[in-house]
Formats: structure tokens, C-alpha cells, sequence
């Protein structure tokens, strides 16, 4: 067994190890025991991961593990990514969770899942048959879900987000059975080898790649299979949420890249171009959602949203632009994607993780009734404002590199791509584009208003710092955020040659790297550079020598504290500051036709007369439109039927007996009938 | 050494002379009023006296308030060095093309919206509020302008963009650039808070943007907001110029003397536009708050038109 | 007319054609409406000519002197007087908002490139490439026909289409011949009579030309 190999078992050792541990240790030593077993294994697991992407692989066959078919396990490139990317997240969430766990989250359940949530994520990527796939995948689904209802008795909203979550995801589940199952069948083996080798009539493929999309889709949270991630994500702890939305939601990504490029070598245009719609539709409803969202964490969950579109642009693009036989822009399309799946996760890993601080010093996850926090928290606050920065893709922050990336694949693309891609190609730059519009005003609202200004509530003013290992946690995710910005050299070339080598038709050996370059960035084939370490140091500069130009030709007289302008009405109270709600008002308006959201207003008149207000009672919601136009219906039907079906149970038990004697007698006549 | 010697000087003449522009604009808008108007010279008076005040800061702001008007400032002047206004030589090029150049101005905006939230007032939050609605819908505008500009030269370097249109000078009349020019006008006039979109001179909480949010600000804090928003629309003109109008512009091979063309060039550019811009706000009345998406839609589909059309009618 | 002269100047009447197109979008004011309808006629007249030049024809001169008359004189002319004799100056509420159509017009601008290009590639001269811009023209035109509510925007609307018809004529065939030109701008001329008639006579019996009203007809 190669390194690689002895990192990875070490990984899944610790985890499966840690499990039965956490359950027979004591209460106090719990978390303290499954955080370190979890960082441990996370850290393995991301070594695992960098050494198979720089070429180490390793693969393994367990056949006595599962019946029938055995384990098959294979860390190749595409899967290692991915594995990296989940260790890197579990060691900054299990590095928090020690000191998130004193808040009632050291049950027994709630302190040995986790590592199998984890061990789960491992698996995924490295499997290399489709009933380890399968079973990794389910294991993955049903650990995240008893994670969601870990806190099921403080909050009724648990429940309903655990259904939704557990019939979501076993609906994406089924999808992928029926495609990987169906493929298996007509390759005639289950093996990925065999599956690569296998040639599908075209009808066959289409079928296969519609199902797996449908069900990886639902897993990354794609527009309209999205409805419950913004539900589950936000009820779950938050270094659980960390984990689902930077590195579960991933495996959506990884099982469209493994069976649309790898397992089918890539498909006709359409599909392609049907994975940037769905990317397109995402990024700009999930970020339409955040941008109105008063929920900080619910406003996470739909940048995940908006985050996985973008990445999805990416991947069609790609796809779309290797049908069309043009390796070295796809290779750059991927390879920008890949770069904003791991750009992502760090980003996300951070904010939710500092979403959950600010959850657990202040009770609350609404933006209204936060604000104030810059003086109470000024870590969290600070680390908050990285993410944000990252998240917002403004420069010098981590996402801004990878959209740009993105950003170029798209325009060079033009001149090539034919009359599909002239079309296509301008609109998703103008989608890319609202999209981080709307994604700096989001941030802005949820740094400005939930961070800075003066305490909206008792709540926010009781504020206080939270414990070390919760901002080690944190400050490990913004590490990496700030590494990856003003460096993204460090993983870019690990990242472009698994692009190069994954867009079909690239041949053997894959052609030069899309993008390369130390400090300044530059593709290959395309004249285009940026450099983001030399802007943020150009930016430093600027603000230092401002600084000192300040210094040495303002007035060098104290700062004096001055009242705020109260148009000399006294101290102005909260209750006066912009709110969320107010804050995201003017877009609100703006994309009215999109949103539709629904506000009543109550006003009480006087006994005494009717032009006298007593009270007004305001309320406003903005419900999730696809949800109600595709999915309520649907429930509705399903409703409708279960109350019709109730007339069949009476109560009686001859009824039901009854019943299975017609059913009987009928299935018996029936075969009278037909041999 | 040219290009070295063209963008210091670049940044000089932007910090140095954007605050004259703004004077300039105010005396015209004066005259064709009928006033008698401050002098051209006005504005810099102004930035001394705010500068020698007493620095203050209001009750409950912390790092954020105070930091804001020094990244906003520090953007524009990163960005004075990148874009080619007296040269494409500038040895800052290859560091940030026209997608990091915009991205760098909203950094700037971004950092004041939050100031403007740090104060916890009413006023602070709602130009904040607003100033990122329109900045939300002014991006997509920008990035498709930039589209269309790019696929002419298959690049977004700023550099290669206006070098090419130094060598091909009839590529400015084609509709491809007519049309992005227009689109990145009125993005110009959006990001620069000038009418129809915010108006520089009110105080009326009803109309106020950019006002709104500095509101709480005084002394130099004040002056280096004022500044800073003077060199952006010098920044924004001249990057205008320089993409439709690339004449007199030191390209490869020019000597010092180039350079010196390349700064009168640009002063005599800048200072047209600041006039024509100044003559038109006299003629306009600013746009409700919620007309203003029409005009940013509108000035969208111009600039998806200008990508359509370079392929269109290539 | 050399071709370094002659694609630029095409270029530009084809990019106006289409600015003035999608601009009857954005304004409400009808009187501007009208204007820019005028303004997008002289443009037809001018990328008329302009193709006259290259090819040396004097008949198409001779035609696009007479259409940019007709256009940009004679029926912005006849619709003025319209507007003149009714109340409402304003598209007040179009069913479809104006940033709205505005997007929907980008979108339109790409769907007629996407189904141009045939057409396109059986002759690719710099003319037939300026088709997508006409029949741009055209779907904005119907859409107008579709969104608006006022009787002189639904005319606009209708002599969108018409413009851009004649436009792809021009710039596919190179010169319809002067008969059946000369019969389609009578028909229109007709049309536009028809109309304003009409709209004389609804606003007799309506008070207004918001076609919505006819419904009224049917009850």
C-alpha cells in the first residue's frame, strides 16, 4: 500500500474508530475525543487527497466487505479532489465542533455521527464501482440526516426540514439507482472500468446521464430540485451545516463530472448546455432568495445555491465546448469550475461556521434582530468579513479568481462555439454577472447589518466572543480562504491538469494545462492575465501610504467621538437603524414580477373613530415561488389521494382482511385468465 | 522605463487634477444657470479646509467606518495605475485587466456602503441600501460592455483593447463599439452618482444615494471621500475616452514625449467629457428611484446588443 | 463604393435600424415614439441607398429616397396629427414593464440570430449578415404589437414589422422590384389611414384608445 493509500484507510480508520468511541467515552470527554479522532482523519483524508492529485493513485478491492459485489475502491485524480476538498472542510468543522458541542450537542448521537458522516464523504469519491457508490451515497444521506435532527426538540422547524430533506434525497437516491443500475446492466458489470469500457446506444446514454443528473443535481441543490437545502442547512448544527453545504453538496458536482465526463466520455451538446441552464437558473434564483433572506443561515443555504449554479455553468460549458472539440477552452471551463468548487468550500465552511458563533452568542439567526456585533465579537466579525469578502467575489477575495476564470472561458468561447454558443455564451456572462452583483449586495447586508451599527435586540446585546476552538476552527477556514486568494497557484495546477485530462477527447496525454503561472495568472492559448497577489499588495500600498498621506498633511488634533446627526431629536434608539428586511427592500421591489412576495396589513382603527389608528399590524413573507408552483401542487395531489384512501380504511379488520382476499381471489383469476 | 515613468504620472495627473474636474463641472453647470460659480479651483479649497478640521468619529462606529474612506481611495488609485489613460504601458497591466478594474471599483463602493451601515443611522443604511441595488444591476451592463469590447481583440487587457484601437482607429465607429459606449456611459453615470441616477448636490433623504451614506462623515475622513469620488469619475472618464477615443495615447516603441502628449491628450479628453456631462445634467431632471432599473435594463440591452452585433455583423 | 467604406456604413444604418427599434420600447412619451419610429424610417432609407451605392444601382436609390419619404415623412406625419387630436400622450401602463421588454428584446435579439443563420449562410455577404438585425426588428415590432395598449403604439407596433420586412427584402434580394415596393407602401399607407380613422372613431366612443377596451365590443 502506496502513501496514499495509508493516508486514506487512515482517514476511514479514524472515523469508523471514532464512531463506537464517542458512544462508550463519558459526556465531558466526548467531543473533546470525536473532535480530535475527525481532525485527525480529516487531515489524513486531505493528504490522502493531495498526494493521489499529484499523481499518486491508489485503488483497492475489499471483497468480503459488501456481499455480492465486494468494495471496490479507486482514488484517482477526479476522486481525490474531492476527497482533499471534504477532509480540508471536516478538519475545520471538527476543530470547532469540540467547543460547539458544550451547547447541548454532546449526546452520544450528535457526537458519533459526525465521523461517519465524514468517513461517508471519503468514501464517495473513491469508490469505483456503483454498488460502493451506492452504498457510500445512502450512508451519506441517511448520517447527514440524523445530524439534521440533532436538534429536533428545541425547534418545531427541524421536523419539517428533516422530511423535506429525507424525501428529497432519497427521490435524488432513486434517480441515480435507476441510471447507475440501468447502466450496469447494458455495460454488463458494475466496475467504473467496465462501465468506461461499455459502448450505449444513444438513446441508452441520454436515459443514463438524465437520471444521474436528476439525482446528483438534487443533491448539489440545483434550481428546481433545491427546495430543501435552504431548509436543511439552516436547521442543522452548525458545523454540520459547514459540513453539508462545503463538501456534501460537492458530491453532486463530483457524480456529474464522474458520469456525464468520465463514465460517458462526455454526450452531445444538449446535455451540456441543459447543466449550464439548470447552473444559470441556480446561480441567479439562489442568489435572488439570499439577497432578500433575513435568515443568516437561510441566506447561506441559497448562496450554496447560487454557488453550485456557477459551478454548474462551468461544467456545461465545458462539456458543452468539448462537444464542439474545443479541449483547451473546456479544459478551462472545468478547470475554473473545480477551482470555484474548493474556492466555495472554504468560503462557505467559514461563514457558516461563524453564523453559528453569532447563533450561539446571540440566540438568533435573524438578520433584524442582530447588529452590534464588531465590538462584542470582533474575531467572529473579522472572519466573517473574510468570508464575505470571498463569498461577495470582489477582489482580494477567493471567489473573485475563480469567476474570473470562469468569466474568460465564457468570452473566448465566442468566436468558436457556432450559433448555440453565440447565444448561450453572452447570456451566461450576464447571468454570471447579476449574479455577483446581487451577491455583493447580500454579503454587504448580512456583514453590514448583522455585524455592524449598534445591537437591534437584548439578544445581540448580550453578545460575547466565542470560545478558542471555535475561532481556531474558523480562523483555519479563513486561512485557507486567504491562501487561496492571494495564491491560488498553490492548487491551480493540481486543478488544471485534472481538467485537461477529464474534457473528452483531450487524448493521451492530455494537452498543456489551461491555466498556469506563479504569482500572475495567465491561460494558455488566450491572452489574458491577472495577478491576484500583486493587486491585493498594489491595494495595501494604497491604503498604507493614504495612511501616512493622512497623517502628515490632515490636522493632527485628537479624534473626538461626536454624536451621531439625530436631526437633533435625542439619541436615536435601534428600532430607527435599516434592517435586513429594509436593506434588501429597494431589490426586492426591483424584481417584484420574480419574487411575488406576499405582505398583509392589519390596522386597527380607534373606538372612537375610524381615521384613528390604534395599532398596524405589517407582515410580509416572501415564499419560494418554484416551490409553490411546482411542488405544492404536487403535495396537494398527494394529500388529496392519501384523504380519498382513507375511506378504504375504515377501521373494520374483516374490511382489510377482505381486502386481501378479493386481491387474492383477483390475482388468481388472472392467471386462470392469461396461461 | 516609459511605461514605469507614464503610469506614476498617470496617478499624479488623476490625484492632482480630478479634484480641478469636479470644479470645473460645478463652474459650468453654474454658468449655464445663470450663476456666477466658485472658480474651477474651488473644490481643492474645500479639501484643505476639510482636511485641517478635527477628525471625529460619531458614537458607536469602530474600524469599519473608519477604514472605508481610505479603500475607497485606495481602489480608485490602484485602478488609476491599471487602466491605460496616458499609456498602454503601464508595467501595472498584466496585474488586473477591465473584469478585476471593475470589480475593484465596486470594493471601493462596497467598503463606503458598509460605512454608511456601520453608523447604525437611518440615512447610512438606506444610501447603503440603494447604493448596492444599483451597483447589483449596473454589473451585468459592465461585464457584457467589457464582453463586447474583448471579442474584437480576444482579450480583456486593457492595454490590448486600446492598442488595437490605436491601430484601427475605424473599428470606433463600428455599431459594436457605438453601442457599448452608450451602455458604458450610462454605467459611468450610474457608478459616479451623477443625474439622472443620484443627484452629487442633494441632501433630500428622498433622492439621496451616495450622500446619504457619507453622511455621518466630517473632516479629513470627509476630504478623502470627496477625493476619492472626484477621482473616480475622472478615473471612469478617462477610461471611456481611452476604450472610444484612444488618441493620443503612448503605445509601444514612445518615448517621453509621447508621454507628455499622452497627459494633454487625456486632460483635454477628460475635461470635454466632464463638460458634456455637466451641460447635460443642467438639461436633466433625476429618475425616480424605481425608474432607475428601466434605464440600467436599457442600458443592458445595449450592451447585449453590442455583443450580438460583433458577431451579427462581423 | 469601395468595401472598406461600404460594410462600415451598412454596419452603422443596420445599428441604427435596430437601436431605434428596441428603443420604441423603452420610451412611454408617444410623441418620442413616433420620433423615433421617423428616425428608424431615415435609417431604412439610408441603409437603402447605402446598398444603391455599392451596387450602382439608381433604382434602389430612387427606392430608398422613397421609402425614407414615406417613413420618415409622410406616415410619422399622419400619426402626429393623430396624436394630436387625442388627450393621452403617454403609454401608461404597458402589460408587459419596460425593463422588462427590455430584457425580452435582448432575448429576441439572440433568438433571431439563432434563426437567421441559415439564412445567412447560403449567401454570406456583409448584407444577408445584417438580416438578424431585421428580423430583431421584426419580433420587437410584434411584441410591441402584443404589449401595448395604446391604439398609435399598436400602428408603431404593426410598422415595426413592416419596416423590418422591407428591410430583409432589401438586404436579402438586393431590390424587390419597384412595383411590388411601390404596392406594399401604398398598403401601408392605406393600413395607417385605416387606423387613424379607427382611433378617431374610438376615442369618439370610448373616450380613449386603450384597446383593452374593445373588448367591450363583444359583451
Amino acid at each position: 500500500m502506496n502513501l496514499t493509500g495509508t493516508l486514506f484507510v487512515a482517514a476511514l480508520g479514524l472515523c469508523l474508530a471514532a464512531a463506537p468511541a464517542a458512544v462508550l467515552t463519558p459526556r465531558r470527554a466526548r467531543p473533546l475525543l470525536a473532535g480530535a479522532a475527525t481532525t485527525a482523519a480529516g487531515l489524513a483524508g486531505a493528504a490522502a487527497g493531495v498526494t493521489a492529485l499529484s499523481g499518486q493513485g491508489w485503488s483497492a478491492r475489499l471483497d468480503g466487505v459488501l456481499p455480492l459485489a465486494g468494495v471496490r475502491l479507486d482514488l484517482d485524480p477526479l476522486g481525490a479532489m474531492f476527497v482533499a476538498v471534504t477532509g480540508a472542510v471536516a478538519v475545520c468543522a471538527a476543530v470547532y465542533g469540540v467547543a460547539y458541542a458544550r451547547h447541548g450537542l454532546d449526546g452520544r448521537v450528535a457526537q458519533a455521527t459526525p465521523p461517519l458522516f465524514v468517513a461517508s464523504m471519503l468514501l464517495v469519491p473513491a469508490a469505483a464501482s456503483v454498488s460502493t457508490l451506492l452504498v457510500a451515497w445512502e450512508l451519506m444521506a441517511l448520517t447527514s440526516l440524523l445530524l439534521v435532527l440533532a436538534e429536533h426538540r428545541r425547534r418545531a422547524a427541524v421536523g419539517e426540514a428533516a422530511l423535506w430533506y429525507a424525501v428529497m434525497t432519497h427521490l435524488g437516491f432513486a434517480a441515480i439507482l435507476a441510471g447507475l443500475a440501468g447502466f450496469a446492466a447494458l455495460a454488463g458489470g458494475e466496475t467504473f472500468e467496465q462501465l468506461r469500457a461499455a459502448g450505449l446506444p444513444p438513446g441508452a446514454r441520454d436515459a443514463v446521464f438524465l437520471a444521474t443528473l436528476a439525482g446528483f443535481a438534487s443533491k448539489a441543490g440545483i434550481v428546481p430540485l433545491h427546495v430543501w437545502l435552504a431548509r436543511a442547512h439552516p436547521e442543522a448544527p452548525s458545523q454540520v451545516s459547514a459540513l453539508m453545504s462545503a463538501a456534501m453538496v460537492n458530491m453532486g458536482v463530483y457524480g456529474i463530472l464522474r458520469v456525464g465526463l468520465d463514465l460517458l466520455h462526455g454526450g452531445p451538446a444538449w446535455w451540456w448546455l441543459l447543466v449550464l441552464g439548470a447552473g444559470a437558473l441556480s446561480a441567479l434564483f439562489g442568489i435572488l432568495q439570499a439577497a432578500v433572506a433575513s435568515d443568516l443561515k437561510r441566506l447561506l443555504g441559497h448562496s450554496t445555491t447560487e454557488n453550485m449554479g456557477l459551478v454548474l455553468i462551468g461544467v456545461g460549458a465545458a462539456g458543452f465546448l468539448a462537444s464542439g472539440g474545443d479541449s483547451m477552452l473546456a479544459a478551462l471551463a472545468l478547470a475554473a469550475a473545480l477551482l470555484h468548487v474548493v474556492n466555495h468550500s472554504a468560503f462557505k465552511t467559514l461563514l457558516f461556521l461563524a453564523a453559528g458563533s453569532v447563533l450561539h452568542a446571540t440566540g438568533t439567526r435573524d438578520l433584524d434582530a442582530l447588529g452590534g456585533l464588531r465590538a462584542r465579537m470582533p474575531c467572529t466579525t473579522a472572519l466573517f468579513a473574510v468570508g464575505a469578502l470571498a463569498a461577495s467575489a470582489l477582489p482580494p477575495g477567493n471567489g473573485f479568481v475563480s469567476e474570473w476564470l470562469l468569466l474568460q472561458s465564457l468570452i473566448h468561447a465566442l468566436p468558436t462555439s457556432g450559433v448555440a454558443g453565440a447565444v448561450t455564451m453572452p447570456l451566461a456572462v450576464g447571468v454570471i454577472a447579476l449574479s455577483a452583483g446581487l451577491a455583493i449586495a447580500t454579503f454587504v447586508k448580512a456583514f453590514g447589518v448583522g455585524f455592524l451599527a449598534r445591537p437591534r435586540t437584548p439578544g445581540a446585546e448580550r453578545a460575547s466572543e466565542s470560545p478558542p476552538a471555535m475561532i481556531g476552527g474558523m480562523a483555519l477556514a479563513a486561512a485557507s480562504c486567504v491562501i487561496l486568494a492571494l495564491a491560488p497557484a498553490t492548487v491551480l495546477p493540481g486543478l488544471s491538469r485534472l481538467a485537461a485530462s477529464l474534457v473528452p477527447g483531450s487524448g493521451h496525454p492530455p494537452g498543456p494545462v489551461p491555466v498556469s503561472g506563479e504569482v500572475t495568472l495567465r491561460l494558455t492559448g488566450y491572452e489574458g492575465t491577472i495577478s491576484p497577489l500583486l493587486i491585493a499588495v498594489a491595494l495595501a500600498i494604497a491604503v498604507i501610504g493614504l495612511l501616512g498621506a493622512v497623517r502628515l498633511f490632515a490636522s493632527r488634533r485628537a479624534r473626538r467621538a461626536a454624536r451621531l446627526w439625530d436631526c437633533g431629536a435625542g439619541p436615536m434608539s435601534p428600532r430607527m437603524e435599516y434592517t435586513a428586511t429594509s436593506f434588501a427592500e429597494p431589490l426586492q421591489r426591483v424584481f417584484d414580477d420574480v419574487l411575488e412576495p406576499e405582505s398583509d396589513l392589519d390596522v386597527t382603527p380607534t373606538k372612537e373613530s375610524a381615521y384613528l389608528v390604534e395599532s398596524v399590524r405589517f407582515r410580509a413573507r416572501i415564499p419560494d415561488r418554484i416551490e409553490r408552483r411546482l411542488y405544492d401542487p404536487v403535495l396537494a395531489a398527494a394529500g388529496a389521494l392519501g384523504r380519498a384512501a382513507t375511506g378504504l380504511a375504515n377501521g373494520s379488520v374483516h374490511r382489510y382482511l377482505a381486502y386481501g382476499f378479493y386481491a387474492l381471489t383477483a390475482v388468481l383469476v388472472a392467471l386462470a385468465v392469461i396461461w | 522605463m516609459t511605461g514605469l515613468i507614464g503610469a506614476v504620472s498617470q496617478v499624479v495627473l488623476v490625484a492632482v487634477g480630478s479634484p480641478l474636474l469636479a470644479g470645473l463641472m460645478r463652474q459650468v453647470r453654474a454658468r449655464l444657470e445663470g450663476r456666477a460659480g466658485a472658480g474651477v479651483a474651488q473644490p481643492w479649497r474645500d479639501l484643505r479646509k476639510l482636511a485641517r478640521k478635527e477628525p471625529i468619529t460619531p458614537h458607536g462606529t469602530g474600524w469599519v467606518f473608519r477604514l472605508a474612506p481610505l479603500v475607497l481611495a485606495g481602489t480608485v488609485l490602484v485602478v488609476a495605475a491599471v487602466v491605460p489613460l496616458v499609456t498602454t504601458l503601464s508595467p501595472m497591466d498584466g496585474v488586473a485587466d477591465l473584469f478585476a478594474v471593475t470589480a475593484l471599483l465596486a470594493l471601493g463602493s462596497v467598503a463606503l456602503a458598509l460605512g454608511g451601515l456601520d453608523t447604525g443611522t437611518a440615512f447610512g443604511g438606506m444610501g447603503a441600501s440603494r447604493e448596492v441595488t444599483v451597483m447589483a444591476l449596473v454589473e451585468p451592463t459592465i461585464l457584457l460592455s467589457v464582453f463586447a469590447l474583448s471579442v474584437r481583440v480576444g482579450s480583456t487587457n486593457l492595454g490590448a483593447i486600446v492598442t488595437s484601437a490605436v491601430h484601427d482607429p475605424l473599428e470606433v465607429i463600428s455599431p459594436v463599439s457605438l453601442l457599448a459606449a452608450v451602455a458604458l456611459a450610462v454605467v459611468t453615470i450610474a457608478e459616479t452618482g451623477r443625474i439622472p441616477v443620484d443627484n452629487p448636490s442633494t441632501h433630500l433623504e428622498l433622492t439621496m444615494i451616495h450622500e446619504a451614506m457619507i453622511l455621518e462623515y466630517s473632516g479629513p475622513d470627509l476630504a478623502l471621500i470627496e477625493w476619492a469620488s472626484a477621482m473616480r469619475l475622472s478615473v471612469l472618464l478617462g477610461l471611456l475616452a481611452s476604450l472610444f477615443a484612444p488618441w493620443g495615447i503612448a503605445t509601444a516603441g514612445a518615448g517621453l514625449a509621447a508621454v507628455v502628449l499622452g497627459m494633454a491628450a487625456l486632460v483635454i479628453k477628460v475635461a470635454a467629457l466632464g463638460v458634456l456631462l455637466a451641460a447635460g445634467e443642467v438639461f436633466m431632471a433625476k429618475l425616480r428611484l424605481f425608474r432607475i432599473p428601466e434605464l440600467l435594463a436599457g442600458s443592458f440591452m445595449l450592451a447585449l446588443l453590442a455583443v450580438a452585433a460583433s458577431f451579427f455583423l462581423a | 463604393m469601395t468595401d472598406s467604406v461600404y460594410v462600415p456604413l451598412l454596419d452603422l444604418a443596420c445599428g441604427a435600424f435596430l437601436l431605434t427599434g428596441v428603443l420604441v420600447l423603452w420610451r412611454r412619451d408617444l410623441a418620442a415614439i413616433v420620433r423615433l419610429f421617423a428616425v428608424q424610417g431615415a435609417d431604412l432609407g439610408a441603409l437603402v441607398i447605402v446598398l444603391g451605392l455599392h451596387k450602382g444601382s439608381a433604382e434602389l436609390m430612387i427606392a430608398g429616397v422613397a421609402v425614407g419619404g414615406l417613413r420618415a415623412g409622410l406616415l410619422p406625419c399622419l400619426m402626429r396629427r393623430a396624436l394630436m387630436a387625442g388627450g393621452e400622450g403617454r403609454e401608461t401602463k404597458p402589460l408587459v414593464n419596460v425593463a422588462g421588454s427590455l430584457l425580452v428584446a435582448a432575448v429576441l435579439a439572440m433568438v433571431a440570430y439563432a434563426v437567421s443563420q441559415p439564412l445567412v449562410r447560403l449567401t454570406p455577404t456583409p448584407a444577408t449578415q445584417a438580416v438578424p438585425v431585421a428580423l430583431t426588428v421584426l419580433l420587437v415590432g410584434f411584441f410591441v404589437l402584443v404589449t401595448r395598449r395604446r391604439a398609435l403604439s399598436q400602428v408603431v407596433g404593426f410598422l415595426l414589422m413592416d419596416n423590418a420586412i422591407t428591410a430583409t427584402a432589401f438586404l436579402t434580394t438586393s431590390g424587390v422590384p419597384m412595383v411590388v415596393e411601390l404596392g406594399v407602401s401604398l398598403d401601408i399607407l392605406l393600413a395607417v389611414l385605416v387606423l387613424q380613422v379607427l382611433t378617431t372613431r374610438m376615442r369618439a366612443a370610448f373616450g380613449g384608445t386603450d384597446l383593452d377596451e374593445l373588448r367591450e365590443l363583444r359583451d
